[in-house]
Protein backbone atom coordinates (compact mmCIF):
# COMPACT_ATOMS: atom_id res chain seq x y z
CA UNK A 1 0.00 0.00 0.00
CA UNK A 2 1.10 3.55 -0.62
CA UNK A 3 2.85 5.05 2.37
CA UNK A 4 1.30 8.47 2.31
CA UNK A 5 0.97 9.56 5.89
CA UNK A 6 1.33 13.22 6.65
CA UNK A 7 4.52 14.50 8.23
CA UNK A 8 3.64 15.70 11.70
CA UNK A 9 5.68 17.40 14.39
CA UNK A 10 6.99 15.05 17.05
CA UNK A 11 5.59 15.96 20.41
CA UNK A 12 8.21 14.63 22.75
CA UNK A 13 8.21 15.17 26.48
CA UNK A 14 11.44 14.34 28.24
CA UNK A 15 11.27 12.94 31.71
CA UNK A 16 14.22 13.40 34.06
CA UNK A 17 13.70 10.45 36.33
CA UNK A 18 14.66 7.68 33.94
CA UNK A 19 17.15 5.11 35.13
CA UNK A 20 19.44 5.59 32.18
CA UNK A 21 20.27 8.63 30.10
CA UNK A 22 17.87 7.81 27.28
CA UNK A 23 15.01 10.26 26.93
CA UNK A 24 11.64 8.81 27.86
CA UNK A 25 8.81 9.47 25.55
CA UNK A 26 5.60 10.13 27.40
CA UNK A 27 2.54 10.20 25.20
CA UNK A 28 -0.13 12.77 25.80
CA UNK A 29 -3.35 11.54 27.36
CA UNK A 30 -5.28 14.81 27.12
CA UNK A 31 -5.98 15.03 23.39
CA UNK A 32 -9.73 15.16 23.11
CA UNK A 33 -11.21 14.50 19.68
CA UNK A 34 -10.53 11.31 17.74
CA UNK A 35 -9.21 13.25 14.73
CA UNK A 36 -6.73 15.12 16.94
CA UNK A 37 -5.70 11.90 18.63
CA UNK A 38 -5.01 10.33 15.23
CA UNK A 39 -2.88 13.25 14.11
CA UNK A 40 -1.07 13.27 17.42
CA UNK A 41 -0.35 9.54 17.56
CA UNK A 42 0.81 9.49 13.94
CA UNK A 43 3.68 11.75 14.97
CA UNK A 44 4.29 10.33 18.42
CA UNK A 45 4.70 6.77 17.14
CA UNK A 46 6.53 7.74 13.96
CA UNK A 47 8.79 4.90 12.83
CA UNK A 48 6.81 2.24 14.68
CA UNK A 49 4.14 1.50 12.05
CA UNK A 50 3.84 0.99 8.32
CA UNK A 51 1.38 2.55 5.92
CA UNK A 52 -0.95 5.51 6.21
CA UNK A 53 -1.96 6.97 9.58
CA UNK A 54 -5.64 6.19 9.19
CA UNK A 55 -7.59 4.65 12.08
CA UNK A 56 -10.02 1.78 11.81
CA UNK A 57 -13.74 2.56 12.00
CA UNK A 58 -13.69 0.04 14.86
CA UNK A 59 -13.05 2.01 18.03
CA UNK A 60 -10.84 0.89 20.86
CA UNK A 61 -11.82 0.95 24.52
CA UNK A 62 -14.20 -0.71 26.92
CA UNK A 63 -17.14 1.58 26.16
CA UNK A 64 -17.01 0.74 22.46
CA UNK A 65 -16.63 -2.94 23.35
CA UNK A 66 -19.77 -2.90 25.49
CA UNK A 67 -21.72 -1.08 22.78
CA UNK A 68 -20.64 -3.75 20.31
CA UNK A 69 -21.62 -6.51 22.72
CA UNK A 70 -25.02 -4.95 23.22
CA UNK A 71 -25.55 -4.54 19.47
CA UNK A 72 -24.74 -8.18 18.67
CA UNK A 73 -27.86 -10.27 18.15
CA UNK A 74 -26.96 -13.93 18.53
CA UNK A 75 -30.24 -15.14 17.04
CA UNK A 76 -29.50 -16.73 13.67
CA UNK A 77 -25.74 -16.94 14.35
CA UNK A 78 -25.45 -20.65 13.50
CA UNK A 79 -27.08 -20.05 10.12
CA UNK A 80 -25.44 -16.75 9.15
CA UNK A 81 -21.98 -16.86 10.72
CA UNK A 82 -20.33 -18.32 7.62
CA UNK A 83 -21.95 -15.83 5.28
CA UNK A 84 -19.58 -12.97 4.50
CA UNK A 85 -22.46 -10.88 3.10
CA UNK A 86 -25.05 -11.40 5.86
CA UNK A 87 -22.51 -10.81 8.62
CA UNK A 88 -24.18 -12.61 11.48
CA UNK A 89 -20.93 -12.30 13.44
CA UNK A 90 -20.15 -10.19 16.48
CA UNK A 91 -16.91 -8.37 15.48
CA UNK A 92 -15.86 -8.67 19.12
CA UNK A 93 -12.48 -10.20 18.27
CA UNK A 94 -10.40 -6.99 18.60
CA UNK A 95 -11.73 -6.54 22.15
CA UNK A 96 -11.33 -10.20 23.12
CA UNK A 97 -7.80 -10.27 21.76
CA UNK A 98 -6.72 -7.30 23.89
CA UNK A 99 -8.54 -8.34 27.06
CA UNK A 100 -11.00 -5.45 26.81
CA UNK A 101 -13.67 -8.12 27.10
CA UNK A 102 -13.08 -11.61 28.48
CA UNK A 103 -14.39 -14.81 26.93
CA UNK A 104 -16.19 -15.54 30.19
CA UNK A 105 -18.10 -12.26 30.33
CA UNK A 106 -19.08 -12.44 26.66
CA UNK A 107 -20.32 -16.00 27.15
CA UNK A 108 -22.27 -14.97 30.26
CA UNK A 109 -23.83 -11.97 28.55
CA UNK A 110 -24.93 -13.90 25.47
CA UNK A 111 -26.35 -16.86 27.39
CA UNK A 112 -28.22 -14.66 29.86
CA UNK A 113 -29.74 -12.48 27.14
CA UNK A 114 -30.48 -15.09 24.46
CA UNK A 115 -30.77 -18.30 26.50
CA UNK A 116 -29.49 -21.73 25.56
CA UNK A 117 -30.25 -22.25 21.87
CA UNK A 118 -28.38 -23.86 18.96
CA UNK A 119 -27.29 -20.30 18.01
CA UNK A 120 -25.81 -19.40 21.38
CA UNK A 121 -24.23 -22.84 21.74
CA UNK A 122 -22.53 -22.41 18.38
CA UNK A 123 -21.31 -18.97 19.47
CA UNK A 124 -19.85 -20.32 22.72
CA UNK A 125 -18.22 -23.10 20.71
CA UNK A 126 -16.50 -20.42 18.59
CA UNK A 127 -15.35 -18.60 21.72
CA UNK A 128 -13.80 -21.90 22.80
CA UNK A 129 -11.59 -21.89 19.69
CA UNK A 130 -9.84 -18.85 21.06
CA UNK A 131 -9.44 -20.51 24.47
CA UNK A 132 -8.03 -23.61 22.76
CA UNK A 133 -5.44 -21.73 20.68
CA UNK A 134 -4.35 -19.84 23.81
CA UNK A 135 -3.76 -23.12 25.65
CA UNK A 136 -1.66 -24.42 22.76
CA UNK A 137 0.31 -21.16 22.82
CA UNK A 138 0.79 -21.41 26.59
CA UNK A 139 2.20 -24.90 26.11
CA UNK A 140 4.35 -24.37 23.02
CA UNK A 141 5.27 -20.68 23.08
CA UNK A 142 7.11 -19.49 19.99
CA UNK A 143 7.19 -23.02 18.57
CA UNK A 144 3.74 -22.22 17.12
CA UNK A 145 5.61 -20.16 14.51
CA UNK A 146 7.01 -23.39 13.02
CA UNK A 147 5.23 -26.37 11.45
CA UNK A 148 3.73 -28.28 14.37
CA UNK A 149 3.21 -31.44 12.31
CA UNK A 150 4.26 -32.56 8.85
CA UNK A 151 1.81 -31.31 6.21
CA UNK A 152 -0.62 -34.10 5.38
CA UNK A 153 -0.53 -33.03 1.73
CA UNK A 154 1.58 -30.38 0.05
CA UNK A 155 0.36 -28.17 -2.74
CA UNK A 156 2.10 -28.82 -6.05
CA UNK A 157 2.28 -25.07 -6.70
CA UNK A 158 5.92 -23.97 -6.90
CA UNK A 159 7.03 -22.13 -3.77
CA UNK A 160 6.99 -18.39 -4.17
CA UNK A 161 7.10 -15.26 -2.08
CA UNK A 162 4.05 -13.17 -1.35
CA UNK A 163 3.24 -11.56 -4.71
CA UNK A 164 2.89 -7.76 -4.81
CA UNK A 165 -0.71 -8.09 -6.09
CA UNK A 166 -1.67 -9.55 -2.74
CA UNK A 167 -0.19 -6.59 -0.86
CA UNK A 168 -2.01 -4.27 -3.29
CA UNK A 169 -5.33 -6.21 -3.23
CA UNK A 170 -5.15 -6.40 -7.02
CA UNK A 171 -5.06 -10.12 -7.80
CA UNK A 172 -8.02 -9.63 -10.14
CA UNK A 173 -10.11 -12.10 -8.12
CA UNK A 174 -12.90 -10.04 -6.62
CA UNK A 175 -13.54 -12.37 -3.66
CA UNK A 176 -9.88 -12.22 -2.66
CA UNK A 177 -9.32 -8.53 -3.40
CA UNK A 178 -12.44 -7.37 -1.55
CA UNK A 179 -11.45 -9.43 1.48
CA UNK A 180 -7.92 -8.02 1.43
CA UNK A 181 -9.21 -4.50 0.96
CA UNK A 182 -11.42 -4.85 4.01
CA UNK A 183 -8.41 -6.07 5.97
CA UNK A 184 -6.22 -3.17 4.85
CA UNK A 185 -8.83 -0.46 5.44
CA UNK A 186 -10.62 -1.68 8.59
CA UNK A 187 -8.24 -4.16 10.24
CA UNK A 188 -10.97 -6.80 10.20
CA UNK A 189 -11.77 -9.71 7.90
CA UNK A 190 -14.66 -12.15 8.15
CA UNK A 191 -13.64 -15.65 9.29
CA UNK A 192 -14.78 -17.37 6.10
CA UNK A 193 -12.88 -14.83 3.98
CA UNK A 194 -9.78 -15.44 6.12
CA UNK A 195 -10.09 -19.12 5.27
CA UNK A 196 -10.43 -18.40 1.54
CA UNK A 197 -7.47 -16.03 1.47
CA UNK A 198 -5.28 -18.34 3.57
CA UNK A 199 -6.11 -21.32 1.34
CA UNK A 200 -5.60 -19.32 -1.85
CA UNK A 201 -2.19 -18.06 -0.76
CA UNK A 202 -0.95 -21.45 0.42
CA UNK A 203 -2.52 -23.96 -1.93
CA UNK A 204 -3.01 -22.01 -5.17
CA UNK A 205 -0.09 -19.58 -5.02
CA UNK A 206 2.43 -21.71 -3.10
CA UNK A 207 3.17 -19.00 -0.50
CA UNK A 208 4.60 -20.18 2.82
CA UNK A 209 2.00 -19.87 5.60
CA UNK A 210 4.36 -17.75 7.70
CA UNK A 211 4.34 -15.01 5.09
CA UNK A 212 0.57 -15.02 4.94
CA UNK A 213 0.31 -15.05 8.71
CA UNK A 214 2.70 -12.11 8.92
CA UNK A 215 0.61 -10.11 6.45
CA UNK A 216 -2.55 -10.78 8.47
CA UNK A 217 -0.83 -10.05 11.75
CA UNK A 218 0.35 -6.66 10.55
CA UNK A 219 -3.17 -5.55 9.66
CA UNK A 220 -5.65 -7.32 11.94
CA UNK A 221 -6.91 -5.41 14.97
CA UNK A 222 -7.41 -8.86 16.49
CA UNK A 223 -4.00 -10.07 15.25
CA UNK A 224 -2.98 -12.68 17.78
CA UNK A 225 0.06 -14.98 17.54
CA UNK A 226 -1.95 -18.01 18.63
CA UNK A 227 -5.26 -17.58 16.76
CA UNK A 228 -3.53 -16.32 13.63
CA UNK A 229 -0.55 -18.66 13.21
CA UNK A 230 -2.47 -21.72 14.37
CA UNK A 231 -5.36 -20.96 12.00
CA UNK A 232 -2.87 -20.67 9.13
CA UNK A 233 -1.46 -24.04 10.16
CA UNK A 234 -4.97 -25.45 10.38
CA UNK A 235 -5.64 -24.37 6.77
CA UNK A 236 -2.28 -25.79 5.67
CA UNK A 237 -2.67 -29.14 7.52
CA UNK A 238 0.38 -28.74 9.74
CA UNK A 239 -2.05 -28.54 12.68
CA UNK A 240 -5.05 -30.43 11.30
CA UNK A 241 -5.66 -33.70 9.50
CA UNK A 242 -6.27 -32.23 6.03
CA UNK A 243 -5.66 -29.04 4.06
CA UNK A 244 -8.67 -26.74 3.85
CA UNK A 245 -9.81 -25.98 0.28
CA UNK A 246 -12.83 -24.19 -1.14
CA UNK A 247 -14.34 -23.68 -4.58
CA UNK A 248 -16.33 -21.10 -6.48
CA UNK A 249 -19.60 -22.69 -5.48
CA UNK A 250 -18.67 -22.14 -1.83
CA UNK A 251 -17.78 -18.48 -2.48
CA UNK A 252 -21.05 -17.84 -4.32
CA UNK A 253 -23.14 -19.56 -1.69
CA UNK A 254 -21.62 -17.67 1.23
CA UNK A 255 -21.39 -14.23 -0.36
CA UNK A 256 -24.86 -13.97 -1.84
CA UNK A 257 -23.19 -14.29 -5.26
CA UNK A 258 -22.04 -10.68 -4.92
CA UNK A 259 -18.32 -11.22 -5.56
CA UNK A 260 -18.72 -13.42 -8.63
CA UNK A 261 -21.36 -11.07 -10.07
CA UNK A 262 -18.68 -8.38 -10.30
CA UNK A 263 -15.73 -10.60 -11.14
CA UNK A 264 -14.19 -10.40 -14.62
CA UNK A 265 -13.03 -14.01 -14.23
CA UNK A 266 -16.53 -15.33 -13.56
CA UNK A 267 -17.03 -15.98 -17.27
CA UNK A 268 -13.78 -17.91 -17.55
CA UNK A 269 -10.44 -18.31 -15.82
CA UNK A 270 -11.64 -18.44 -12.22
CA UNK A 271 -9.10 -20.66 -10.42
CA UNK A 272 -11.74 -21.74 -7.91
CA UNK A 273 -14.34 -22.81 -10.48
CA UNK A 274 -14.06 -26.57 -10.17
CA UNK A 275 -15.33 -29.57 -8.23
CA UNK A 276 -13.55 -30.54 -5.02
CA UNK A 277 -12.51 -33.78 -6.68
CA UNK A 278 -10.76 -31.90 -9.50
CA UNK A 279 -9.25 -29.34 -7.14
CA UNK A 280 -7.74 -32.10 -5.02
CA UNK A 281 -6.10 -33.50 -8.16
CA UNK A 282 -5.02 -30.13 -9.54
CA UNK A 283 -3.63 -28.68 -6.32
CA UNK A 284 -2.31 -31.74 -4.51
CA UNK A 285 -2.21 -34.51 -7.10
CA UNK A 286 -4.42 -36.79 -5.03
CA UNK A 287 -8.07 -37.82 -5.01
CA UNK A 288 -10.49 -36.01 -2.74
CA UNK A 289 -10.79 -39.14 -0.62
CA UNK A 290 -7.02 -39.20 -0.16
CA UNK A 291 -6.91 -35.48 0.58
CA UNK A 292 -9.52 -35.92 3.29
CA UNK A 293 -7.70 -38.90 4.76
CA UNK A 294 -10.50 -41.30 3.92
CA UNK A 295 -8.19 -43.56 1.98
CA UNK B 1 2.93 8.41 46.96
CA UNK B 2 2.22 4.72 46.62
CA UNK B 3 3.95 1.40 47.06
CA UNK B 4 2.57 -0.30 43.97
CA UNK B 5 2.04 0.48 40.32
CA UNK B 6 0.02 -1.41 37.73
CA UNK B 7 1.65 -2.39 34.45
CA UNK B 8 -0.84 -2.75 31.60
CA UNK B 9 0.01 -4.62 28.40
CA UNK B 10 -1.72 -5.43 25.15
CA UNK B 11 -3.30 -8.66 26.40
CA UNK B 12 -5.28 -6.94 29.14
CA UNK B 13 -5.89 -3.35 28.21
CA UNK B 14 -9.13 -2.55 29.99
CA UNK B 15 -10.37 -0.52 32.96
CA UNK B 16 -11.58 -3.92 34.20
CA UNK B 17 -8.08 -5.42 34.08
CA UNK B 18 -7.78 -7.58 37.23
CA UNK B 19 -4.53 -5.92 38.34
CA UNK B 20 -6.20 -2.50 38.06
CA UNK B 21 -9.32 -3.61 39.90
CA UNK B 22 -7.18 -5.01 42.72
CA UNK B 23 -5.39 -1.64 43.04
CA UNK B 24 -8.05 1.03 42.61
CA UNK B 25 -5.79 3.96 43.48
CA UNK B 26 -2.47 2.78 42.05
CA UNK B 27 -0.78 4.61 39.18
CA UNK B 28 -0.77 2.65 35.90
CA UNK B 29 1.52 2.51 32.89
CA UNK B 30 1.23 1.21 29.34
CA UNK B 31 4.29 1.12 27.07
CA UNK B 32 4.37 0.94 23.28
CA UNK B 33 7.15 -1.63 22.91
CA UNK B 34 9.59 0.25 20.72
CA UNK B 35 12.05 -2.51 19.65
CA UNK B 36 9.20 -4.94 19.01
CA UNK B 37 7.07 -2.47 17.05
CA UNK B 38 9.99 -1.07 15.07
CA UNK B 39 10.62 -4.61 13.80
CA UNK B 40 6.99 -5.71 13.40
CA UNK B 41 5.82 -2.62 11.45
CA UNK B 42 2.14 -3.14 12.23
CA UNK B 43 -0.48 -0.95 10.65
CA UNK B 44 -1.33 2.34 12.35
CA UNK B 45 -4.88 1.07 12.88
CA UNK B 46 -3.69 -1.46 15.41
CA UNK B 47 -1.58 1.03 17.36
CA UNK B 48 -4.38 3.57 17.44
CA UNK B 49 -6.77 0.90 18.70
CA UNK B 50 -4.31 0.17 21.53
CA UNK B 51 -4.01 3.86 22.31
CA UNK B 52 -7.79 4.23 22.60
CA UNK B 53 -7.91 1.17 24.87
CA UNK B 54 -5.05 2.46 27.03
CA UNK B 55 -6.59 5.92 27.42
CA UNK B 56 -9.79 4.43 28.80
CA UNK B 57 -7.95 1.94 30.99
CA UNK B 58 -5.95 4.60 32.86
CA UNK B 59 -8.70 7.23 33.01
CA UNK B 60 -9.38 8.50 36.52
CA UNK B 61 -5.99 7.62 38.01
CA UNK B 62 -2.36 8.65 37.66
CA UNK B 63 -1.49 7.13 34.34
CA UNK B 64 1.30 7.14 31.85
CA UNK B 65 1.43 5.97 28.23
CA UNK B 66 4.95 5.79 26.83
CA UNK B 67 7.00 4.55 23.94
CA UNK B 68 10.26 2.81 24.77
CA UNK B 69 11.82 -0.35 26.15
CA UNK B 70 9.07 -1.90 28.27
CA UNK B 71 11.11 -3.11 31.22
CA UNK B 72 13.08 0.14 31.44
CA UNK B 73 9.95 2.27 31.29
CA UNK B 74 8.14 0.21 33.91
CA UNK B 75 11.19 0.44 36.18
CA UNK B 76 11.44 4.18 35.65
CA UNK B 77 7.75 4.67 36.37
CA UNK B 78 7.97 2.56 39.54
CA UNK B 79 10.92 4.69 40.69
CA UNK B 80 9.06 7.92 39.94
CA UNK B 81 6.08 6.68 41.93
CA UNK B 82 8.33 5.34 44.71
CA UNK B 83 6.83 1.91 44.23
CA UNK B 84 8.56 -1.39 44.88
CA UNK B 85 5.77 -3.64 43.60
CA UNK B 86 4.43 -4.02 40.07
CA UNK B 87 0.97 -5.55 39.70
CA UNK B 88 0.18 -7.10 36.35
CA UNK B 89 -2.31 -9.49 34.77
CA UNK B 90 -0.81 -12.72 33.45
CA UNK B 91 -0.41 -13.44 29.74
CA UNK B 92 0.69 -16.62 27.99
CA UNK B 93 2.97 -14.74 25.57
CA UNK B 94 6.64 -15.75 25.88
CA UNK B 95 7.70 -12.10 25.65
CA UNK B 96 5.55 -11.30 28.68
CA UNK B 97 7.25 -14.00 30.76
CA UNK B 98 10.62 -12.65 29.73
CA UNK B 99 9.73 -9.10 30.79
CA UNK B 100 8.45 -10.34 34.16
CA UNK B 101 11.73 -12.18 34.71
CA UNK B 102 13.69 -9.02 33.84
CA UNK B 103 11.63 -6.88 36.23
CA UNK B 104 12.25 -9.40 39.02
CA UNK B 105 15.95 -9.53 38.21
CA UNK B 106 15.96 -5.74 38.58
CA UNK B 107 14.72 -6.11 42.14
CA UNK B 108 11.04 -5.31 41.71
CA UNK B 109 8.35 -7.40 43.30
CA UNK B 110 5.99 -8.57 40.54
CA UNK B 111 2.50 -9.52 41.69
CA UNK B 112 0.63 -11.56 39.10
CA UNK B 113 -3.15 -11.47 38.71
CA UNK B 114 -5.02 -14.14 36.78
CA UNK B 115 -7.55 -13.18 34.11
CA UNK B 116 -10.99 -14.72 34.70
CA UNK B 117 -11.05 -18.21 33.22
CA UNK B 118 -13.45 -19.27 30.47
CA UNK B 119 -13.05 -22.91 31.44
CA UNK B 120 -10.71 -24.55 33.92
CA UNK B 121 -8.02 -26.62 32.31
CA UNK B 122 -4.98 -28.29 33.79
CA UNK B 123 -2.15 -29.85 31.87
CA UNK B 124 -1.46 -30.01 28.19
CA UNK B 125 -4.21 -29.34 25.68
CA UNK B 126 -5.09 -32.03 23.13
CA UNK B 127 -3.88 -31.64 19.53
CA UNK B 128 -7.35 -31.07 18.10
CA UNK B 129 -10.15 -28.69 18.98
CA UNK B 130 -12.82 -31.39 18.80
CA UNK B 131 -11.16 -33.33 21.63
CA UNK B 132 -10.85 -30.11 23.65
CA UNK B 133 -14.49 -29.17 23.08
CA UNK B 134 -15.75 -32.61 24.12
CA UNK B 135 -14.07 -32.16 27.46
CA UNK B 136 -15.03 -28.53 28.17
CA UNK B 137 -18.43 -28.09 26.48
CA UNK B 138 -20.54 -28.58 29.61
CA UNK B 139 -18.47 -26.09 31.60
CA UNK B 140 -18.14 -23.62 28.73
CA UNK B 141 -21.93 -23.50 28.36
CA UNK B 142 -22.52 -22.88 32.07
CA UNK B 143 -22.69 -19.14 32.77
CA UNK B 144 -20.89 -17.83 35.84
CA UNK B 145 -22.99 -14.66 36.02
CA UNK B 146 -24.99 -12.40 33.75
CA UNK B 147 -22.08 -10.57 32.13
CA UNK B 148 -21.21 -6.88 32.26
CA UNK B 149 -23.80 -4.13 32.58
CA UNK B 150 -24.45 -2.97 29.04
CA UNK B 151 -24.88 0.67 28.03
CA UNK B 152 -28.43 1.90 27.46
CA UNK B 153 -29.88 1.58 23.98
CA UNK B 154 -29.78 5.34 23.30
CA UNK B 155 -26.09 5.56 24.08
CA UNK B 156 -24.64 5.40 20.59
CA UNK B 157 -21.40 6.59 19.04
C1 LIG C 1 -6.23 -17.58 8.55
C2 LIG C 1 -6.95 -17.16 9.80
C3 LIG C 1 -6.35 -16.24 10.67
C4 LIG C 1 -7.00 -15.84 11.84
N1 LIG C 1 -6.38 -14.94 12.68
C5 LIG C 1 -6.99 -14.56 13.83
C6 LIG C 1 -6.37 -13.64 14.72
O1 LIG C 1 -5.25 -13.17 14.50
N2 LIG C 1 -7.05 -13.28 15.86
C7 LIG C 1 -8.28 -13.79 16.15
O2 LIG C 1 -8.84 -13.42 17.18
N3 LIG C 1 -8.89 -14.67 15.33
C8 LIG C 1 -8.28 -15.08 14.19
N4 LIG C 1 -8.91 -15.97 13.36
C9 LIG C 1 -10.17 -16.60 13.80
C10 LIG C 1 -11.45 -15.89 13.32
O3 LIG C 1 -11.39 -15.64 11.96
C11 LIG C 1 -11.72 -14.58 14.07
O4 LIG C 1 -11.63 -14.76 15.46
C12 LIG C 1 -13.12 -14.07 13.75
O5 LIG C 1 -13.25 -13.86 12.38
C13 LIG C 1 -13.38 -12.79 14.51
O6 LIG C 1 -14.59 -12.22 14.09
P1 LIG C 1 -15.85 -12.08 15.06
O7 LIG C 1 -15.45 -11.51 16.37
O8 LIG C 1 -16.88 -11.33 14.29
O9 LIG C 1 -16.24 -13.62 15.25
P2 LIG C 1 -17.52 -14.30 15.89
O10 LIG C 1 -17.99 -15.33 14.92
O11 LIG C 1 -18.51 -13.32 16.36
O12 LIG C 1 -16.89 -15.10 17.12
C14 LIG C 1 -16.83 -14.60 18.44
C15 LIG C 1 -15.44 -14.73 18.99
O13 LIG C 1 -15.00 -16.07 19.04
C16 LIG C 1 -13.61 -16.16 18.76
N5 LIG C 1 -13.44 -16.98 17.54
C17 LIG C 1 -14.35 -17.24 16.59
N6 LIG C 1 -13.85 -18.08 15.67
C18 LIG C 1 -12.58 -18.31 16.00
C19 LIG C 1 -11.53 -19.08 15.45
N7 LIG C 1 -11.70 -19.82 14.35
N8 LIG C 1 -10.34 -19.08 16.07
C20 LIG C 1 -10.15 -18.36 17.20
N9 LIG C 1 -11.11 -17.62 17.78
C21 LIG C 1 -12.30 -17.59 17.19
C22 LIG C 1 -13.12 -14.76 18.50
O14 LIG C 1 -12.55 -14.25 19.67
C23 LIG C 1 -14.39 -14.02 18.14
O15 LIG C 1 -14.35 -12.66 18.45
C24 LIG C 1 -8.27 -16.39 12.17
C25 LIG C 1 -8.86 -17.30 11.29
C26 LIG C 1 -8.22 -17.67 10.13
C27 LIG C 1 -8.89 -18.67 9.21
Amino acid sequence: MAATWPVLPQLVVYSKETLNDEPTMQLRTDVTTRAEQVAYLAGALDGLYAGPAIPSPIRGGRRAALRRLRAFDARGYARTRNDVAKRGVSVLSPYLRHGVLTLAEVRDSILSRFGHTPDTEKFVNELAWRAFWQLVYAQLGDRIQHDLEPAKHRSRAPRRQLPPEVAAASTGLVCIDESLRELYTTGYMHNHARMWVAAYLQHWLGVDWREGAELFYRHLLDGDPASNSLSWQWVGSTFSHKPYIFNRHNVERFSDGAFCARCPLAAGGCPFDDSYENLAQRLFGVSLAELEGRR
Amino acid sequence: MSSAIVWLHGDSLSPTDPALLANPAAPAIFVFDEPFLAAAQLSFKRLFFLYECALEAIAGRTGSIRRGVVVEEVRAFAAEQQATAVHVTASVAPRFRQYVAELRAAGLQVVMHEPPAFVTWRGEPPRRFSAFWRRVAAEALRPTGTGPVLPAEHEVE
